[in-house]
């Protein structure tokens, strides 16, 4: 009889510690509100189509990082020798960005920037969103290196932002990666209004010049000359620029076609499903849903805000020396920042708007490649005066 | 009505059960971060006593329970001390520490250890909850009294001996590293002198590449003009080659085009049924007629005549 009795008080006690275990014993408000943002995540990628490609695996990830446990099993993502820390390894030692790079370099034409090298200078007047954000962030009194971190999500450029914030500030590299997708997701709202609000009429009917064709020899310096020039001036960029002009350099020689295959197809893709699953499990309820967030966020809304600011007043600018006919459609101003090619899309849709026959996708397509390296020598540059 | 007691009692478990939150994550990532082997004037415990004391360090972003973990200074038993369960102090939050008293009065609480630590018993290590994986070890110099021997940078960096003592503290409390940033904010705390270098560096870039590329643009382009410099075009010749010539302007309205079309197509595919002929394409393996024997023919042949 006694027996038996320890053996149910045994039972239970077995039965009750499995239930600790269990995900509800363990859920918390926090955990229970960022599975809501990772379903919103999902929703807006497969209802509305905003970045399906980024939102799908961040969404889900997130869902996964914020399951609650009972730790010490090797389970999470922040606990040393799980198989999401080894995944996460990529992101924190700022590994899987660069890779990125070399399928985007892969996959980039740069022909339009070759075209007309002016263009290039727009994508640097429109990395004025991180440094603008930069300084916002210093009054609010983050460190000079999160606040760094954090102005680096002005440059529109997801891989970017992680590789910087992996180096300057880990500890928010979630909430800035997630802000970093998430506005780039909605350049589509954010940017036209801006657009309009700073052009008048009369610029938004500005007509260009086609663009004039490059020669397979041209196409095959650019990524040399690019990779010499940029990284003498700025060798802290050397890991994304690199490896972006690299994969360039796979695609224009023509050469090496099935190089340039891989790194623009089945490597980005891979690298792409690892860091967005790893970068959504790293946003656990308990690092992310800080006030530092909310701040975060307010802050990357703002640097995309005075990202178009900076390309589209350039351009205004740039056309005070320009002569009638030479003139650019300050509509691709907002381009400039690297969201390619979705800040280019949006100059064409809303030249379209004013002119349904003045097609601006190829010549905002120069200032949006233009950006990616401009956001790159940027990121190089903050790291060595911040790290 | 069974079955409705019995879904209530359920819930009602696991909505108490919902409330112990644990916050904490993988054990290793504590560190032995501070030692002091002789206290005689340094951190004194709750009972008003001084003894050798071990700070660990949680290198996570997450609370960590130490709970279930062990501490020891004899490798050969490494469950000599097991860090008590149950006990809310034993939850170390992210980037913070934990004193323990190397007094051998475990019976004054969590934070005493049954074992000390003198110039014999130099080795501490910290071992998992299964008592046998190694989470971190450090085996002290002999130090002088009220020195303490510290990681720097914290958790991470190198043993050394310091001066100051650094109980519940970071270790980089007295470094006089400073860090770049925390330089540069100094010069310019509102950030515009950066804005203004990085600006004027991003552009410098950016023109030498423009200006490069106007000159590269120049030079790639010549053999091909002489190239085309053909003895001489007739006038048929100069209005075939405008034809060819296709304005980027229409590429882009192409692209377009078709990107709206595949967007479009994609959101109708569902509702569309199509019927799609299924062919085998050809192969000599599964061909009857190489199977089959060829049966003599007579050739005959025709002559023409003339």
């Amino acid at each position: 009889m006694e027996q038996s009795g320890s053996f149910f008080s045994f039972l239970l006690e077995n039965l009750t510690q499995f239930l600790s275990f269990t995900g509800f014993a363990n859920f918390t408000i926090g955990h229970g509100i960022m599975i809501v943002v990772g379903l919103l995540f999902i929703y807006l990628a497969i209802a509305k189509e905003f970045e399906p490609m980024l939102l799908v695996p961040i969404g889900f990830g997130i869902i996964v990082g914020n399951i609650p446990f009972t730790p010490g099993y090797q389970i999470g993502v922040y606990e040393s020798g799980s198989v999401l820390n080894y995944l996460y390894f990529g992101v924190l030692k700022g590994i899987y960005p660069p890779l990125i790079f070399l399928g985007i370099g892969a996959m980039t034409d740069f022909s339009a920037l070759i075209s007309n090298p002016k263009l290039m200078l727009i994508g640097a007047a429109a990395q004025l969103g991180i440094f603008g954000a930069y300084i916002l962030a210093l009054l609010l009194g983050f460190s000079p290196q999160e606040a760094g971190a954090i102005g680096i999500i002005g440059g529109a450029d997801g891989p970017t932002a992680i590789f910087l914030s992996s180096k300057l500030a880990p500890e928010l590299m979630g909430a800035i990666a997630i802000s970093a997708y998430s506005y780039m997701a909605l350049v589509p709202v954010i940017q036209p209004p801006v657009m309009k609000l700073l052009t008048t009429k009369k610029e938004r009917l500005i007509r260009m010049k086609p663009p004039r064709q490059v020669t397979k020899l041209e196409k095959i310096m650019f990524p040399i000359i690019g990779l010499l020039l940029t990284t003498f001036i700025v060798p802290s960029g050397l890991p994304l620029l690199g490896m972006l002009f690299f994969g360039n350099l796979l695609k224009e020689s023509t050469v090496t076609k099935r190089l340039a295959d891989t790194a623009k197809g089945p490597m980005i893709d891979i690298v792409t499903i690892l860091i967005g699953l790893t970068v959504g499990a790293s946003t656990q309820a308990t690092t992310f849903l800080t006030p530092k967030s909310v701040g975060i966020f307010a802050l990357g809304a703002a640097s995309f805000v005075v990202a178009t600011f900076g390309g589209v007043m350039f351009v205004k600018f740039l056309n005070l020396f320009l002569k009638e006919g030479n003139k650019i459609n300050p509509l691709i101003g907002n381009a400039g920042v690297s969201a390619v090619p979705d800040s280019a899309r949006v100059s064409q849709i809303v030249g379209l708007e004013y002119d349904k026959t003045n097609h601006l996708l190829m010549h905002a397509m120069g200032p949006n490649v233009a950006g990616v390296i401009g956001s790159a020598v940027a990121a190089g540059i903050l790291l060595s005066f911040l790290a | 009505m069974m079955r409705r007691m019995k879904r209530l009692y359920l819930a009602t478990v696991l909505v108490v059960l919902s409330f112990v939150s644990v916050n904490a994550q993988s054990v290793y990532d504590l560190r032995i971060n501070e030692v002091m082997l002789f206290n005689k004037t340094n951190y004194i415990d709750s009972y008003g006593e001084r003894s050798a004391w071990i700070e660990l360090v949680n290198t996570g972003y997450n609370s960590i329970n130490v709970a279930g973990c062990y501490l020891t200074n004899d490798i050969s038993i490494p469950t000599k001390y097991r860090i008590p369960s149950a006990d809310p102090i034993t939850l170390i939050p992210q980037q913070q520490y934990l004193v323990f008293f190397a007094n051998g009065k475990s019976v004054h609480g969590t934070l005493h250890l049954n074992f000390t630590l003198d110039s014999t018993n130099r080795f501490i290590a910290l071992i998992a909850p299964d008592g046998r994986t190694l989470i971190d070890s450090i085996t002290l110099p002999i130090i002088d009294t009220d020195k303490s021997y510290v990681r720097l940078p914290n958790g991470t960096g190198k043993w050394q001996v310091s001066e100051l003592a650094t109980p519940n503290s970071t270790n980089e409390l007295f470094e006089t590293h400073v860090t770049a940033g925390q330089k540069f904010v100094k010069f310019d705390p509102y950030g515009f002198i950066m804005a203004f270098i990085a600006m004027s560096v991003v552009f410098t870039a950016l023109l030498v590449l423009y200006r490069l590329f106007k000159l590269t643009a120049r030079l790639a382009q010549k053999p091909i003009r002489i190239q085309f410099r053909k003895p001489k075009q007739t006038k048929l010749d100069m209005v075939e080659e405008k034809v060819e010539e296709i304005p980027g302007e229409v590429f882009a309205a192409i692209s377009a085009a078709l990107y709206f079309y595949e967007t479009e197509k994609h959101d109708q595919e569902s509702t569309v049924l199509t019927i799609e002929r299924v062919s085998r394409r050809y192969s000599p393996w599964s061909s009857k007629l190489y199977s089959l024997q060829q049966t003599p023919n007579r050739i005959v042949v025709h002559r023409k005549m003339n």
